[in-house]
C-alpha cells in the first residue's frame, strides 16, 4: 500500500507516529507510575518502587473510614447515573424529535452545565440549598452531580436518536402503536448501547468528581474523592496510591464489561 | 363502490402548497395509481391517508367512515415504505408479529398469523433473519407481510419497488399484483415510473404539481390523454401546434376534431405516426435526423422545422436497413381517430 511515499509523506508519517506515541504517553503514564506506587513496600512514595508489596492495598481495606467513602460514593454514583438518564433520554428525545417554541433554547440550557465548571455548580447548589435550608448532604451531592452529568447523557442520547430513522417511528404508529409504545418498543431498544455507554460515562464521572462533591458532600459520610482530598493533605503514604490504582482498575472493568457486551466501537451510536 | 375517498385536500408545507385540493376516490378492492414526477404531492397524498401528514383542509374517508382526524395508530391501513422501515433490532417473525403484539393477540394466534403471512410472501425460511441480512426484495416482502397480518381494509404503498434492481422490479411487481388480487384489497401505490403504473394498476391518476390531472384506466390515459402533459408522462408523444377550421385539424390529410377554431395541439403517439420516402404528397414533410433500428421496430427521429423533431416508430421487417439521415420524407397518422386534439399545449401553452 505505501510502496511510494514521497519525502514529505514519509516525514510526516514519523511526525504523526511520534506525536502519537508522546499523547499517548502523557495519557497513559501517570496512570503506571501510580499503580507502581501502589506496591511500595516502604512508607513514602517513591518510584520506582523498591520492592513489591501489597500492604498498602491490605492498609485500604482496612481503613473502615476509606471503604464507607466507597460504599457512599458507589451509591451516589448509581443515583447520579439513574438520575441523569432518567431525565436525560426525554430531554434528549424533546430536543430531536420536539417541535415546541424555544426548543433550541431549552437545549442549549439543559447542555449549559457543561459550560460550567463544576466547582461552580458545587458553590451555586450551596447557596441555593442555603437558601432554602437545605444542608450539603449526600442527597444534595446526587442532584448537584445528576446536573452536572446530564449534559453527558443528553449529548449521547441525542446523537443517537439523530442516527434514528424516523419511518421507524411512522412504521410502528402505523401497525398500531401509541407513542409510549412506539418509543418503549421501537426507540429505547434501539438506543440500547448509547444509553449503557451514557450510564457508564456518568456513573465514572460522579464516581470520581471532586470539584462538585467538595463543596455539596455530606461532612459524615464522605465520597471517596472527598475523602482522597483530605488524606493527601495529612498522609502521603503509598495508600492514594493503591486507592488510586483501585479506582483506575473499576474504571477498566467497566470499560472492559462494556467492549465484552455492547462493544465499545457501537458506544457513540 | 367507492371505498377510499380523498375530497379535496390541501396541505401547505410552508410558503409550498403540496397538495392543491386533490380530490381521488378509489373502489373496493381495485388498485390504483398515484403517478407524477417527483415533487408532484403524490407521496404526501399517501402519508395524508395514511395520518401522517395532516391535511390544512379536505376529508379522508375509508368506507363509511370519516378518518381525517384519527391519529395514523387508530387508522387501519397498511402502509408499505419506500425504504421498507424494518425494525432492525426484531427478527423476520418479530417484525412481522409487531402489530399483533401491539393489539395484545395471545400468543398461539400470533404465531400461526405470522406463520400464514411469511407463507403468502414465501418467506417462512427466514423468519429469525434480521432485515440487516436480507435482500432488497425480502426486506420488501417482509414489510408486505407486515402490514398485510393485519388485515388492514386498505394497503398503501410508497414506490415499494425503487430500492430493487431493474430485473427483480418486474418480477415482484407481478408477484405483488397476483398478491392483491388474491387478498382482494383495496390498495393505492405511488410511483414515478409509468410502466410500473401499467402493471400494477386497474386505474391511473396522473398528478401534477397537487393536482390530479386525470384519472382512468391505464389504457384510457395512453389513449385519451386530457392534457399534454398527461400525453408525455405516459409513454412518449408528439404534440405538435395546429390549426383547427370548420371541426378539422388544418393538416394533409385532415383530422377531424370536435374543437371550436382557432389554435390547438395535436398528440400523436410514435407508433401511430408512419413515414415514406420522397418530398410529394399528402403528410409532413421533413428529413430523417435520427434513426435507431430496434430488432421488431425502426424509431425515427424527423425533423420537420417545427421545435421538436417528429417521432416516429415503425414496424421493421427481416433484414430492412433504417432510412438514411437526411432523407426526405412525408409523415402521415396511421388512424387520425386515434390522435388526440388539445386546447391546451405543454406547460398550459
Amino acid at each position: 500500500m505505501s510502496r511510494r511515499l514521497s519525502p514529505i509523506d514519509r516525514v510526516g508519517r514519523v511526525v504523526l507516529g511520534a506525536l502519537a506515541a508522546f499523547s499517548l504517553l502523557l495519557l497513559v503514564a501517570p496512570s503506571i507510575i501510580v499503580v507502581a506506587i501502589s506496591f511500595e513496600p516502604r512508607g513514602f512514595i517513591s518510584f520506582p518502587p523498591s520492592g513489591f508489596s501489597l500492604r498498602w492495598y491490605e492498609h485500604v481495606f482496612a481503613n473502615r473510614q476509606l471503604t464507607d467513602s466507597v460504599v457512599v460514593s458507589l451509591w451516589v454514583s448509581l443515583a447520579t447515573a439513574a438520575i441523569a438518564l432518567v431525565l436525560g433520554v426525554p430531554a434528549a428525545f424533546a430536543s430531536v424529535r420536539g417541535t415546541f417554541a424555544g426548543r433550541s433554547a431549552a437545549n442549549a440550557f439543559l447542555l449549559s452545565p457543561q459550560m460550567m465548571p463544576g466547582m461552580v455548580i458545587g458553590i451555586a447548589s450551596l447557596f441555593f440549598g442555603a437558601y432554602f435550608a437545605f444542608r450539603a448532604s449526600n442527597t444534595m451531592l446526587i442532584l448537584a452531580l445528576s446536573v452536572f452529568c446530564l449534559p453527558f447523557v443528553i449529548r449521547i442520547a441525542m446523537a443517537r436518536l439523530a442516527g434514528l430513522d424516523p419511518r421507524l417511528d411512522e412504521a410502528s404508529a402505523n401497525l398500531g402503536a401509541g407513542k409510549l409504545e412506539t418509543f418503549a418498543r421501537v426507540t429505547l431498544p434501539q438506543m440500547g448501547p448509547a444509553l449503557v455507554a451514557a450510564a457508564a460515562f456518568t456513573f465514572i464521572e460522579a464516581f470520581d468528581n471532586v470539584t462538585v462533591a467538595l463543596f455539596t458532600s455530606d461532612v459524615r459520610g464522605r465520597p471517596l474523592p472527598v475523602e482522597l482530598y483530605y488524606l493527601v493533605q495529612y498522609d502521603s503514604s503509598p495508600a492514594i496510591a493503591a486507592i488510586s490504582a483501585l479506582e483506575i482498575g473499576l474504571s477498566f472493568a467497566i470499560m472492559l464489561v462494556i467492549a465484552r457486551t455492547v462493544g465499545l466501537e457501537r458506544l457513540g451510536r | 363502490m367507492t371505498h377510499i375517498a380523498l375530497d379535496a385536500i390541501v396541505k401547505n408545507f410552508g410558503a409550498v402548497r403540496v397538495l392543491d385540493g386533490c380530490s381521488v376516490a378509489v373502489d373496493k378492492g381495485t388498485v390504483m395509481t398515484l403517478l407524477g414526477p417527483s415533487g408532484c404531492g403524490k407521496t404526501t397524498l399517501l402519508r395524508t391517508l395514511a395520518g401522517f401528514v395532516e391535511p390544512d383542509a379536505g376529508r379522508v374517508r375509508v368506507g363509511d367512515r370519516d378518518i381525517t382526524d384519527l391519529p395514523p395508530n387508530r387508522r387501519q391501513v397498511g402502509y408499505v415504505f419506500q425504504s421498507y422501515a424494518l425494525f432492525p433490532h426484531l427478527d423476520v417473525a418479530a417484525n412481522v408479529a409487531y402489530g399483533l403484539r401491539v393489539r395484545r393477540v395471545g400468543r398461539a394466534e400470533t404465531q400461526e398469523r405470522v406463520r400464514k403471512a411469511l407463507d403468502l410472501v414465501s418467506l417462512s425460511a427466514f423468519a429469525d433473519r434480521y432485515p440487516a441480512r436480507l435482500s432488497g426484495g425480502q426486506q420488501q416482502r417482509v414489510a408486505i407481510a407486515r402490514a398485510m397480518v393485519l388485515e388492514p381494509e386498505v394497503l398503501l404503498l410508497d414506490e415499494p419497488f425503487n430500492a430493487l434492481d431493474a430485473k427483480l422490479r418486474l418480477s415482484m411487481q407481478i408477484e405483488l399484483r397476483k398478491l392483491i388480487e388474491r387478498v382482494g384489497i383495496t390498495s393505492i401505490f405511488v410511483t414515478h415510473d409509468q410502466q410500473e403504473a401499467m402493471t400494477l394498476s386497474d386505474r391511473v391518476a396522473v398528478m401534477r404539481a397537487g393536482r390530479i390531472e386525470q384519472v382512468g384506466t391505464p389504457i384510457e390515459i395512453y389513449d385519451r390523454p386530457r392534457t399534454a402533459y398527461v400525453a408525455a408522462f405516459i409513454g412518449r408523444a408528439n404534440v405538435l401546434a395546429v390549426d383547427v377550421a370548420a371541426g378539422r385539424v388544418v393538416a394533409d390529410p385532415a383530422i377531424a376534431a370536435a374543437r371550436p377554431d382557432g389554435p390547438a395541439w395535436l398528440v400523436a403517439r410514435p407508433e401511430n405516426l408512419t413515414l415514406e420516402p420522397g418530398g410529394e404528397g399528402a403528410g409532413w414533410r421533413g428529413t430523417v435526423a435520427f434513426s435507431t433500428p430496434q430488432g421488431a421496430t425502426i424509431e425515427y427521429e424527423v425533423a420537420t422545422g417545427a421545435p421538436e423533431p417528429l417521432r416516429v416508430v415503425t414496424l421493421r421487417k427481416v433484414g430492412e436497413p433504417p432510412l438514411p439521415v437526411g432523407t426526405p420524407v412525408r409523415v402521415r397518422a396511421v388512424d387520425p381517430a386515434a390522435c388526440v386534439v388539445l386546447e391546451d399545449g405543454p406547460d398550459g401553452a
